[in-house]
């Protein structure tokens, strides 16, 4: 099953949940599914920005994998960190969202 | 040196940042369209955008603009429609899709093509004006509208 992760709280979501269950997985490729995507609002963007730490590892799994990496357009733009994200990680709105994974379409969205 | 700084550290208001122009022109890109408009013009992703002018004198007094809802696309459309009120509109014919990038840093290089649509879609509107004002394009205008400097 191949699903895309859509984090749109901001609790504990990216130093909990993305760090410390979902990465670690697909670091060891044992997560169960295949991750075709994850989609970021809010704060959680700072974690594309060059240099996170856990951005760091999150950029190899999705170099190594072809998972898609997408920043909210607008959420980038209030942070000012548009331009300061991953080499090659894009930014966008749902539009750009759904055209980025329609050639690697999801059999579930999940939101976190 | 006498610019105002727009950074963040001087809490100067307007801001010239995207985030800051996409607020101000999602709410002008709701107002009703001025007295002269332009074609609309669309660009890669069928982003579409269309401007309108006021014009008094020779001179623009006031921009309006539709936009397709894209945050950059409107922030570049925004950024014209505050810089180029009182200009002539042969000196606005000369703002470029470069000059435009330039001056609304923060955009990754991958949304900039939405500066050319916004130039192309301005110029169209100064055409527009052109018609109004002198009954018949000018061979300038024409020129700028088929083959927008990017």
């Amino acid at each position: 099953m191949k699903v895309a992760y859509i984090f749109a709280t901001q609790r504990h979501n990216i130093s909990y949940v993305l760090a410390k269950m979902i990465l670690p997985q697909l670091e060891q490729k044992r997560h169960g599914v295949d991750v075709v995507g994850m989609f970021f609002f809010e704060d959680n963007n700072y974690v594309l920005v060059d240099g996170n730490p856990i951005g760091e590892r999150l950029h190899k799994v999705a170099k190594d994998t072809g998972m898609l990496l997408m920043g909210c357009d607008q959420c980038c733009y209030e942070r000012e960190i548009a331009d300061k994200l991953f080499p090659g990680v894009p930014i966008g709105c749902f539009p750009d969202l759904y055209k980025a994974l329609s050639g690697n379409m999801p059999d579930q969205v999940i939101t976190l | 040196m006498t610019a105002t700084c727009r950074e963040a550290c001087c809490s100067v208001t307007p801001r010239l940042t995207v985030a800051e122009l996409f607020e101000r022109g999602f709410r002008r890109s709701r107002e009703a369209p001025r007295s002269i408009e332009g074609a609309p013009c669309t660009g890669a992703e069928n982003n579409t955008t269309s401007f309108s002018l006021d014009v008094a004198d020779g001179r623009i007094a006031a921009v309006g603009f539709r936009a397709s809802c894209c945050a950059t696309l409107i922030a570049y459309c925004e950024y014209i429609a505050e810089i180029v009120p009182s200009f002539g509109l042969a000196i606005a014919r000369e703002l470029t899709a470069s000059n435009l990038v330039d001056s609304v840093p923060g955009v990754p290089a991958l949304k900039r093509d939405r500066a050319v649509l916004a130039i192309a879609a301005f110029r169209a509107a100064l055409l527009a004006a052109d018609i109004t004002q002198r009954g018949e394009p000018s061979n300038e205008s024409r020129l700028h509208l088929r083959h927008p400097a990017p």
